[in-house]
């Protein structure tokens, strides 16, 4: 059934995301509730093995320093005690350095580095020329007949970052959607407006040598704002989670 | 063996002869007379007592091994469960003071506020969702007045979708370069079969 064509272009446009590499910080309700639940397993617990070891020998410790005689003995032996095996443990885990939560992007505030803000989303705009102006934007493309629009969200994301980029894309269905009418100069009969159909797509390698030299950005949900026009922001809100 | 024998030793009375008698140069002594020398007479009451014994204790075994098979096969113990006896001693109990008024208090009040927290959380998740479908199925609707077919392609079930598979968020980033120190992992896990 061909019907008469629809006066509406088609977009597609991919938010690419870089999932968070490490956990986010604490509330201060779920840092008391954490001390508290330790508290509690504490007092429930029994003593283990390990424990049970030191108070034995820190009674023979005791009973030593009371009674002289028994230092007799107790030369040729050289026992390793339990708070002399905790003691070395403390030691090893001091001399481990773990990477810092806080990168050197974010101390100087990079976006356009995948290292920043590593504990939440961040999210790929692109800035493109639509109709007379620079705009920021997720990155789309014009629908071509005979792809669907899944592979058109692709091809949006291939044409920014280069094919080699690697990223598993959720599903063959829209999440939003943003439509909007041509300004009168341009608007025809056959020529209303567009609609740009947004894709998810979770970021898989780390390697964005391919990308184009282009301005692109990688920000966080809090941080759209700054970029997006507000109209456009309320409809990616919508099927973005924090 | 001394087949050709019988018919020269009448055995109606049960009793073997006294005579020492060597059947064949195959015998060695007397004391296997006995037994090598077949027996006529007996075998008939034997053969039918026996095999009726035989048959009864043959029916025995089968009924005990239906019993057996029907039996509800033996459960296999859970070991988280039962907790093993050299952790019930008495000198494994922690000695700590018991709690203050004020203490038990805090614990209290701190236990509302976190399930008040943990409410306004669920909440909140629950409404984002619940804005994620909206969002996608105006987008579908959408679609569906552009085109038919982009439709019909964009509710195809995605197959290369599932199962999907993330290592999840760590408390630090990975080091790069940082080699782990070598280990062997031994399982003494019990294996039980039924």
């Amino acid at each position: 059934t061909a019907a008469a064509p629809r006066p509406w272009r088609l977009f597609g446009a991919m938010c690419l995301l870089r999932l968070p590499r490490i956990s986010q910080p604490l509330v201060k309700e779920e840092e008391e509730m954490a001390a508290l639940m330790g508290q509690i397993e504490l007092e429930k617990s029994h003593y283990s093995d390990h424990e049970v070891r030191q108070l034995e020998e820190e009674e023979q410790l005791r009973r030593r320093k009371e009674s002289m005689h028994d230092d007799d003995e107790a030369v040729g032996k050289t026992v390793i005690m339990a708070q002399d095996l905790e003691d070395k443990w403390e030691q090893k885990l001091l001399q481990f350095k773990a990477a810092p939560r806080i990168t050197d992007a974010d101390k100087n505030n990079n976006r356009t580095s995948l290292d920043r803000r590593l504990d939440s989303n961040l999210m790929l705009l692109v800035k493109q020329r639509i109709g007379n102006q620079e705009l920021w934007l997720l990155p789309q493309v014009e629908w071509q007949p005979g792809e669907t629009l899944r592979s058109t969200a692709e091809r949006a994301m291939a044409t920014f970052l280069g094919d080699h980029v690697q990223a598993k894309i959720l599903g063959n269905a829209p999440y939003g959607i943003y439509k909007y009418k041509f300004p009168r100069a341009i608007r025809t009969e056959d020529n209303v407006g567009a609609k740009v159909f947004f894709f998810k797509a979770f970021l898989q390698s780390s390697d964005l040598s391919q990308a184009e030299p282009k301005d692109y950005l990688w920000v966080t949900k809090d941080e759209l704002g700054d970029y997006l026009k507000p109209e456009y922001l309320k409809k990616v809100n919508r099927f973005l989670l924090d | 063996s001394s087949h050709a024998l019988c018919s020269f030793l009448p055995f109606s009375s049960g009793l073997p002869q006294a005579v020492p008698f060597r059947g064949s140069h195959w015998q060695t002594s007397l004391l296997a007379l006995g037994a090598s020398l077949p027996v006529r007479a007996q075998p008939k009451k034997k053969k039918k007592v026996d095999l009726k014994r035989e048959q009864a204790q043959k029916d025995r075994m089968k009924k005990k091994l239906k019993k057996l098979e029907k039996a509800a096969p033996e459960m296999i113990p859970i070991e988280d469960f039962v907790t093993p006896i050299k952790y019930s001693d008495s000198n494994r109990v922690r000695s700590l003071a018991p709690l203050s008024f004020e203490e038990t208090e805090r614990r209290v009040l701190l236990l509302k506020k976190w399930c008040l927290f943990k409410q306004k959380q669920d909440e909140a998740e629950k409404k984002a969702i619940q804005t994620l479908v909206e969002a996608q199925q105006e987008a579908l609707k959408e679609l569906r007045l552009e085109s038919e077919e982009l439709y019909q392609a964009a509710i195809r079930r995605d197959e290369g979708l599932f199962p999907f598979e993330r290592d999840g968020p760590d408390y630090t980033p990975p080091l790069p370069g940082y080699d782990p120190p070598e280990g062997k992992c031994v399982d003494i896990t019990k294996v039980y079969t039924q």
